[in-house]
């Protein structure tokens, strides 16, 4: 037969009868087709919006090639860098101004992000560091940064420095901060401060230390307002801490137990201690529920003076004690 | 038809069995990869009058077929049957627009859809609208007119109509177990399409498929269908006759016409007796086997000469020179060939299938189901061709979307 001579209708057809069907006229069959249906077109949904975010993914990293930027973007002079701070940074627009020194009316493409971001790192108050070109013009700074705990004096040659010291033992100068802030900061006491080459290495143990500082700060503020130096020259071989409050009190916290339990014994001995006015007291907690306390009385005709940096060296020096006496 | 392979389900829901066959088709071969059957239920005549019954027994073949294909079936092509199903003959004529008297396309798609543009009557609707071949100046063109030099082009259309209701309760039938009709085909263009060879089609030939509920035919001259039509009796009302004549039940009356059943009459002795069961069990009896024979043979000469009669001018031994060719599950009915002859004056023969047609579905029973794969296949492809290449960008995504 020839097929060609059965032609389509033109009129009323069978085709013009709507074929969606009720779900109650089907049989349990159809609706397992169905439902299969659904879940085929569900899959094919998920598939299709899969392969649409792998390529935006695709094409926002072609974005960033230099190589894949149209020619009038290179001519395009950059903007102003923008900073974007995370933990609430304290750095702003002219400390980055002033860390990136880009020369003006320089474009997008001229920068070399891996120099630049040597350069914002090379601040020892920047933890990391994230550039990003968002053509035509703007070049977005992303900073993690140092937050400071104690400060330290060091001696560089002839010239004194206060640093600032960081949870990680990482010194560096601090922009930014609040001043008051930090007159409350403690100062570290009996360490060694390397050189590497123009900055320092960073100080061994400084995490014990936050810990100490931190539940201090957050268990027992008034103490931890009252701390004037935590000295680390016991740290490393026993483990201990001693701090020195503002009025001569000292304290000596082991690392081996819990700083909160040992704070509370300090609150406790500081307040009967308050009592009697006029002496400095050597409070030792290492020894767990046994607290000795060596009470000192200060002599006027023997004023105490502040220890000598040799080189690079603390200018809190632990005091000797001189009259002992139990509590 | 797109490149990519489709599984396409043949339903043919007959009054005593439903037939599925799936077909893989890969826009250029197709496949008999399944097939399932099941006894109808709630089908009358060729019309559902049960849709709960009708659907379970259909989506029973379905599962079958699908099971026994290990693949899903993506859309349907549905035999279509029944007594409401009527035809008509409408043609056209228009005169060639172009100066040098040369047919352009523009003229054959004028002539077509004024042959095509007859109004039905209300709740009527158009299954088929077969053409005939084209005429130039009176002379017959087989194939395409156009670029053919004339004044005047003619074209016949032999058009089929249904009832709403009954087009509309088979497709619910089919959309119940969540499938898409895509090409509704007359049961007698299907069958016909299988049993006939071209050649037979050239030379004139008529085809009818006698099933339980309807006999379908389908007359063939010039190669293309000519006439068609349904006859709303079938081999059912055969046992009918035989269970009221011999006081049967169904079944039993069944029983006999399968065993003894004749379309003439060749029993001489009026005395002659059949068993019905013939295992001497109580409650075995006799028949006269002349009675049944002149029972299912009158009922098949009246079939017969119904379908003569209306195919009324239309049919004659001098266009229907390859004669009668008969198929479905009736046809196997004793001497039907010999009735047939006799009828229509023409030599008859059982239809079969071709020889490359696989053993498992060369029963006649599959005949309908056979057609509608390999007739719907290519009628499909033909109507959806020249829609792509007209097709623009957005068609093209529109089709992605429909195929998806």
């Amino acid at each position: 037969m020839n097929h060609a001579l059965v032609n389509a209708p033109a009129a009323r057809s069978w085709r013009e009868i709507p074929q969606p069907v009720k779900a109650r006229a089907m049989s349990n069959g159809g609706r397992w087709r169905l439902v299969m249906a659904g879940v085929r077109t569900a899959a094919l949904t998920l598939l299709i919006g899969a392969f649409l975010w792998g390529a935006w993914l695709v094409l926002s990293a072609l974005r960033d090639d230099a190589k894949h930027v149209p020619a009038s973007a290179k001519t395009v002079p950059m903007k102003a860098p923008e900073l974007q701070t995370m933990r609430d940074g304290v750095l702003d627009g002219t400390w980055l101004a002033r860390t990136l020194e880009l020369a003006p009316g320089v474009t997008l493409l001229e920068l070399d992000l891996q120099k630049l971001r040597e350069r914002v790192l090379s601040d020892r108050q920047v933890m990391t560091a994230t550039l990003t070109r968002r053509f035509p013009d703007r070049l977005i700074v992303q900073v993690t940064e140092r937050m400071p705990i104690a400060r330290v004096r060091v001696a560089v040659g002839a010239v004194q420095q206060d640093l600032l010291v960081a949870r990680d033992g990482v010194l560096f100068p601090g922009y930014g901060y609040d001043v008051a802030m930090l007159r409350t900061l403690p100062w570290l006491d009996g360490v060694v401060v390397a050189r590497d080459g123009a900055a320092f290495q960073p100080i061994p143990h400084m995490a014990v230390v936050a810990r100490l500082l931190a539940d201090a700060q957050f268990s027992a503020p008034h103490l931890y307002h009252q701390w004037q130096s935590v000295s680390l020259s016991r740290l490393e071989a026993d483990r201990e801490i001693e701090i020195t409050t503002k009025d001569g009190t000292k304290g000596l916290f082991t690392a081996k137990g819990s700083f909160f339990m040992q704070l509370a014994r300090f609150d406790n001995i500081v307040d009967r201690l308050a009592r009697q006015p006029d002496i400095r007291a050597s409070i030792d907690l290492t020894l767990g529920r046994e607290v000795p306390v060596t009470i000192e009385r200060p002599d006027p005709l023997d004023p105490r003076a502040p220890a000598a940096a040799a080189g690079i060296k603390s200018l809190f020096p632990s005091s000797q004690s001189k009259n002992k006496r139990e509590l | 038809m797109s490149s990519r392979t489709t599984f396409i389900g043949a339903v043919e829901i007959g009054t005593s069995k439903i037939s599925v066959l799936v077909g893989e088709y890969t826009g250029r071969e197709l496949a008999i990869i399944g097939r399932g059957e099941c006894s109808s239920r709630g089908v009358i005549k060729g019309m559902v009058v049960d849709y709960k019954a009708a659907s379970d027994s259909t989506h029973s073949a379905l599962e079958q077929a699908e099971r026994e294909a290990g693949e899903r079936i993506d859309a349907v092509f549905l035999a279509q049957t029944g007594g409401h199903l009527e035809g008509f003959y409408n043609e056209a004529s228009v005169n060639v627009k172009s100066s040098d008297n040369m047919i352009d396309p523009g003229d054959v798609r004028t002539v077509c859809d004024l042959a095509k543009s007859k109004e039905l009557p209300a709740g009527r609707m158009v299954v088929h609208n077969i053409r005939r071949p084209y005429r130039v100046d009176g002379r017959l063109v087989p194939g395409s007119p156009e670029n053919l030099v004339g004044q005047r082009l003619e074209v016949g259309y032999w058009n089929v109509h249904g009832q709403e209701q009954r087009l509309a309760d088979n497709i619910h039938v089919i959309r119940g177990f969540n499938l898409e009709v895509r090409e509704l085909v007359l049961s007698s263009l299907a069958s016909g399409h299988m049993v006939t060879s071209p050649e037979e089609r050239q030379h004139g030939v008529l085809a009818i498929d006698l099933g339980a509920g309807t006999t379908d035919f389908v007359l063939y001259r010039d190669g293309a269908p000519h006439t068609t039509g349904v006859v709303p009796v079938g081999g059912a009302h055969l046992t009918n006759d035989l269970s009221i004549g011999l006081r049967l039940t169904e079944g039993q009356a069944e029983k006999l016409k399968l065993r003894f059943g004749r379309a003439n009459v060749q029993t001489k002795d009026k005395a002659q007796k059949v068993w019905l069961d013939g295992n001497f069990a109580i409650g075995d009896r006799q028949f006269p086997q002349q009675a049944i024979e002149q029972i299912t043979s009158a009922r098949v000469w009246e079939i017969l000469e119904v379908v003569k009669r209306k195919l009324g001018s239309s049919f004659s031994p001098e266009t229907c020179a390859a004669g009668v060719v008969l198929t479905g599950g009736t046809a196997k009915l004793t001497g039907i060939v010999d009735a047939a002859a006799k009828v229509f004056g023409v030599p008859a023969h059982l239809g079969e299938a071709p020889t490359w047609v696989n053993e498992n579905t060369r029963d006649p029973g599959y005949h309908t189901a056979l057609g509608l794969l390999y007739y719907g296949v290519s009628s499909h492809a033909e109507r959806a061709a020249p829609a792509r290449r007209g097709g623009g960008f957005l068609k093209g995504v529109k089709r992605l979307f429909a195929n998806a």
